[in-house]
């Protein structure tokens, strides 16, 4: 399939986005998060599109799953309202404070204590550590 | 008895009006002719009649040294039985949660899988049977045999199946889970209900789904002294469920004290999240969720990632309201997201939409998944997909991809500085 995107065509293929979006979803939504992460590199490696095009768009496919989820997971009750007045003001607080300090931090440190953080968090998770 | 209860609403009223409200008092239940009527604890069929004409045995007593806990704490139950039984007390809150579970285990008798999924909302919000302590050693070998522990076994073990009356009776819901059914987003076909021992039996696996650990039902705590006379000490953790709660001593099926309350007081900043099951201080899990929104957005994936694990790992919260309730907090910073980059026309909309598309069908698919795992099983995946995101991020930290990254966002900033002017010239 083609695409335009400030002049430029792209050829993309949606098969392998289409696939991998859906199974990204179904892992995503099951667990509640978003997803970014993984859309990432499925439309830049799978998909073949620069990074300037994959940033916008991803987000606003992982948008559809995010919204579905959350309404599925409503109607499943599994939502709930205190737990979630609680987090909301924090998240957003999150968003407004993050840019802020970004500008003072290099990301390939975050990056890097980020990846031993996840892998301490995972093993925690598998019951290897503690 | 009849001057009593008066006298009662007397000694309420005059403390209602002074404004003190209730006084707390060691409650005590005491004559089958005062709480045999109201008792809840009692197997059908069990007259009051049929107790008093078997005075042999007696009736069981209980009281308790107060009747309100600030959040947990120590309660001290006292309390009779005939001489020679052993004494289990049963303790559950009357608020109540959702449990569920999923039976996928093939059937020894039949050979085949059920897939069904019980699912209950009835469940009380705090569980606890408390044996007599000299079955201490019991408890710990049920703990030796690790997750896989069995609740109906540990209480015939432990000689405690009659204790386990209350959830025996909740209202259960049996589903036959089926692929085609979770694709649809549904649950499957509704089961007809199940007889009394079948719901009992079930009652028994929803609850051990719901409080995971071997201590959080049972505890060796019960003395019995050769007259009859027991006591116990016992602790209620803090974080539970605020409200009544009730204690029901039983001796054997047809032995049971009527039940008994107390109150377990929360205050703010402790709040009870009623979904989750769990009191909570707010600033823990707002605090929590702030620095890892932060962290989220620096290290450029969202914070559901962190938190959903923490927030499992810290508190007793359901592994699927967590994932039910973080979902949606990012919703926003979504949204504003896309407006932004649409703002500066940084959206390409026909791979958007079109991904989006097929992310929405599994969007539609997954939430009905989470409630057919365990926690130990989301956390066995999630331990899983977040080495994979690790790897994902050292990955991106490479020279090779450094280098070319640093190109691209080069690329990215002069659109975006283009978008911008772009977006600015259309408006002037």
């Amino acid at each position: 399939m083609e695409i335009e995107f400030w002049g430029q065509q792209f050829k993309v293929n949606m098969v392998i986005g289409c696939l991998g979006g859906f199974l990204i979803a179904i892992v995503a939504s099951m667990f509640g998060f978003g997803g970014g992460p993984f859309m990432m590199p499925l439309m830049a490696l799978g998909m073949g599109l620069p990074m300037y095009v994959v940033v916008g768009s991803s987000l606003l496919a992982i948008f559809f799953n995010t919204v579905i989820g959350s309404l599925q997971h409503y109607r499943f009750g599994n939502f709930d309202g205190l737990f979630f007045l609680i987090m909301f003001p924090a998240a957003i607080l999150g968003g407004y404070i993050a840019p802020q300090i970004a500008k003072r931090v290099s990301p390939l440190g975050v990056k890097r204590i980020a990846a031993v953080g996840l892998i301490i968090l995972g093993l925690i998770l598998l019951g290897v550590l503690f | 008895m009849v001057i009593r209860v008066l006298v009662g609403l007397l000694v309420l009223c005059s403390f209602w009006l002074a404004g003190t409200g209730p006084p707390v008092p060691a409650q005590t239940g005491t004559g089958p002719e005062k709480i045999l009527p109201s008792s809840v604890g009692l197997p059908k069929g069990s007259t009051a009649k049929e107790l008093s004409s078997t005075p042999s045995a007696g009736p069981v007593t209980i009281q308790i040294d107060k009747t309100q806990l600030n959040n947990g704490g120590a309660l001290k139950v006292s309390g009779r039985a005939p001489a020679g039984k052993p004494v289990y007390l049963e303790i559950y809150a009357e608020k109540t949660v959702r449990a569920n579970f999923f039976d996928n285990k093939r059937d020894p008798a039949t050979g085949q899988i059920p897939y069904i999924l019980y699912l209950t909302d009835a469940m009380p919000g705090y569980y606890q049977i408390v044996v007599p302590k000299n079955l201490q050693n019991k408890i710990e070998e049920i703990k030796k045999e690790g997750k896989k522990w069995s609740f109906s076994k540990a209480l015939k073990d432990l000689g405690g199946e009659a204790a386990f009356s209350q959830p025996a009776q909740i209202k259960v819901d049996k589903f036959r889970a089926s692929i085609l059914a979770s694709i649809t987003g549904s649950r499957g076909e509704l089961l007809p209900a199940m007889d009394e021992k079948e719901n009992k039996k079930r009652a028994m696996q929803l609850a051990k789904a719901r409080f995971q650990k071997v201590g959080k039902l049972l505890t060796a705590a019960v003395e019995v002294n050769p007259d009859g006379a027991y006591q116990a000490q016992f602790k209620l953790a803090s974080g539970l469920p605020d409200g009544a709660y009730k204690i029901v001593a039983v001796a054997d099926k047809n032995l049971k004290s009527a039940p008994i309350l107390f109150e377990n007081k929360i205050s703010f900043p402790v709040l009870y999240l009623s979904n989750a099951g769990t009191s909570i201080n707010l600033f823990w899990p707002f605090l929590l969720t702030l620095a890892i929104a932060v962290f989220g957005v620096l290290m450029g994936a969202g914070g559901g990632f962190i938190l959903n694990p923490l927030l499992v790992l810290i508190w007793p919260l359901p592994h699927n309201v967590v994932a039910g309730t973080v979902m949606p907090t990012v919703a926003f910073s979504q949204a504003s997201g896309i407006y932004n980059y649409s703002k500066i026309k940084f959206i390409n909309w026909k791979v958007g939409v079109i991904v989006g598309l097929s992310m929405l069908a599994g969007g539609f698919i997954g939430p009905k998944l989470t409630e057919l795992i365990t926690l130990d099983q989301f956390k066995f995946v999630f331990g899983w997909i977040l080495l994979v995101l690790a790897a994902l991020l050292i990955w991106q930290t490479l020279p090779g991809y450094v280098s070319k990254n640093k190109q691209e966002q080069a690329i990215l900033q002069q659109f975006k500085k283009r978008a911008v002017e772009a977006a600015q010239g259309k408006k002037a």
